[in-house]
């Protein structure tokens, strides 16, 4: 008997002891971050859901659940209800922007490849812009594509003898959008894929050379490929980033003209604060988050399996 | 094939290679001017008169002398002190908040042992998928019930933890190796010791990344407190720019730009502080973060 209670009380002890007081210490440590993570992240997406099932149009205190009938007025009325319109302005945006900074982020970092004082100037002036916040940025530009009074139409005129209107023509303003962004993070990409290049190690070029391989079969058979990696990396966040645009579409054109540069965020924004549809705003934030859910975690796929260089 | 021919061939090789460089320096210097150009742009115009500024062919350098007095007439335009030390204030409280939780809750992550670890962890990275472009409804209206519509409270609490700092941090707190921490423990460091004289000493240039991104966030977050601010005392300096241009028509009050590129100017006065206290151990951190 006695002895059956020792094993007991033994056993109990052992399995208290798998965990220490150090551990629950160490347990207390994540706490703070974990329910301010809980507050800011999970419990408003949460809510943001139960919204988009309710009626709610924040001048009314009150409000009833109505089930998909916000969702039905989404799909029912795509045609002019903007949504889909202003997602496809936010993806030009995206795929414009990412093409642009991509191919010049990787084009400056093969140019500016040169360890000496004054290349390493230039790069950080190239990288500069990269500390001008977005909103900054499209302040400069206004002044710059003023249509009278700016430069960029006195320099167009001088050359090709014509003026535009930069920023109340639709495609032009959205392009502009894409110019200023781009701006802002060429430099950024540049110095990530340098640093990826100097990651390539220098034994794959030495076996290139002996084997007689010129300059740009290096370029394309080495330096390229092994900057897969990099790429993936600067094409998933830059994806996600770009997706989120919002202050250079208030500041340089305030979603105009004719909501030609009206991107997803600010749609959102429109509906909710100044429209007062929070339950249609939360129907449409919802589609976005799922977008952006589901996008990363294909991305996130395709790198676990396709790009799995060793360099 | 001769000497001679060799070597023809051989100087024709260099000539080559000295033009190619020489092509590479002229294209870079090209790229740099164009980069640089917004830059100076902002400067020369922010030295104009206000005259000057309404003439058809705008010119590269201010043709009616320096105009100093823009600098002054911004300040006299707009609170663009108080808005600046409105921004300082909130991008240190995130700063000090963001800090405090990711380093403890890096090191528990990384370090520590309890049940659902692991679980834990994936509900951290998950909170880097939901952005606040996504849930500033909801939060907007949390912040109201708290009744923080309008106060600093208000414009910290959404960004008072970093799932991306944690993350970043872990990955660093891991590869400390475990010897440091024994040493340590022995000397009879706890936790908090451990990780102010152990981990952070050691991890010192990533800490110092995600602070200096934490900052720059901070100073040029526009998003949510567009939302949220309604008064001059606790607007920031990206909102107060962006209501002065709305201030000012862009085609009738062109004039007045002179003034707001000076504002523009004095705002981005600390981020060139910063940029030149950090710079090496920037470059180096935003590519590490890219390499991981």
């Amino acid at each position: 008997m006695n002895n059956i209670i020792n094993t007991r009380t033994a056993a109990a002890t052992r399995k208290k002891r798998k965990y220490s007081k150090q551990n629950f210490l160490e347990f207390l440590c994540v706490v703070p971050a974990l329910a301010l993570i809980l507050l800011t992240a999970y419990y408003p997406i949460a809510d943001l859901f139960r919204i988009s099932f309710t009626n709610w149009n924040m001048i009314k205190p009150t409000y009833e659940y109505v089930g998909l009938t916000n969702w039905k007025w989404l799909i029912d009325t795509w045609e002019i209800n903007h949504v889909f319109d202003s997602f496809i302005v936010t993806l030009k945006y995206t795929i414009g922007h990412m093409a642009i900074i991509l191919v010049l982020g990787l084009a400056l970092a093969l140019l500016f490849n040169r360890m000496t004082k004054g290349f390493a100037f230039m790069r950080s002036v190239v990288f500069l812009p990269h500390y001008v916040s977005m909103s900054t940025a499209a302040l400069i530009f206004t002044v710059i594509l003023n249509e009278r009074y700016g430069i960029a139409n006195a320099i167009l005129e001088a050359i090709a003898g014509i003026r535009v209107n930069w920023l109340m023509d639709g495609s032009l303003a959205l392009l502009m959008m894409i110019v200023i962004a781009s701006w802002r993070a060429i430099g950024y990409d540049m110095l990530i894929y340098l640093s990826g290049m100097q990651g390539i190690s220098r034994d794959y070029y030495e076996a290139a050379m002996l084997d007689g391989a010129n300059g740009r079969q290096i370029l394309f058979k080495i330096t390229l490929p092994l900057l897969a990696p990099t790429t993936l990396f600067l094409g998933v966040t830059q994806f996600i980033s770009s997706m989120k645009v919002y202050a250079l579409a208030d500041v340089l054109t305030a979603g105009g003209p004719y909501r030609a540069t009206e991107v997803i965020v600010y749609l959102i924004y429109t509906m909710a604060f100044v429209d007062y549809r929070v339950d249609r705003a939360a129907v449409v934030a919802v589609c976005f988050f799922v977008f952006l859910l589901i996008a990363t975690l294909l991305t996130m796929n395709v790198s676990d399996r396709k790009v799995n260089y060793d360099a | 094939m001769t000497v001679n021919n060799l070597n023809r061939d051989s100087r024709i090789a260099r000539t080559k290679k000295r033009l190619l460089r020489f092509t590479q320096t002229v294209v870079a210097i090209l790229v740099t001017l164009i980069f640089a150009f917004p830059l100076y742009w902002m400067l020369n115009t922010s030295l104009k008169s206000h005259e000057e500024m309404t003439s058809v062919i705008p010119s590269l350098i201010p043709a009616q002398g320096l105009h100093w007095e823009n600098y002054v007439d911004a300040l006299k335009t707009a609170p663009l002190l108080r808005y600046m030390l409105n921004t300082a204030y909130v991008t240190i409280l995130q700063l000090v908040l963001q800090l405090s939780t990711g380093i403890l809750a890096a090191y528990g992550f990384a370090r520590g042992k309890f049940p659902c670890k692991t679980l834990l962890f994936t509900l951290v990275l998950g909170a880097l998928m939901i952005p606040h472009q996504v849930t500033f409804i909801p939060m907007y209206i949390l912040i109201s019930k708290l009744d923080w519509v309008d106060t600093f409270a208000g414009l910290v609490l959404p960004t008072s933890v970093s799932a991306y700092m944690i993350f970043m941090l872990r990955q660093n707190f891991m590869s400390v190796d475990q010897s440091y921490l024994d040493a340590g423990r022995l000397d009879g460091l706890g936790i908090l010791g451990t990780i102010r004289h152990v981990l952070v000493p050691m991890c010192r240039s990533s800490v110092a990344t995600v602070a200096f991104v934490t900052v720059m966030d901070g100073w040029n977050n526009y998003f949510w407190p567009k939302i949220l601010v309604k008064s001059d005392e606790i607007r920031p300096i990206a909102l107060g720019l962006a209501m002065l241009k709305s201030a000012w028509d862009q085609s009738i009050q062109f004039q007045y730009y002179n003034v707001l590129m000076a504002a523009v100017l004095m705002s981005l006065i600390p981020v060139v502080i910063l940029f030149a206290l950090n710079q090496g151990n920037m470059l180096s951190g935003y590519s590490k973060a890219a390499m991981k």
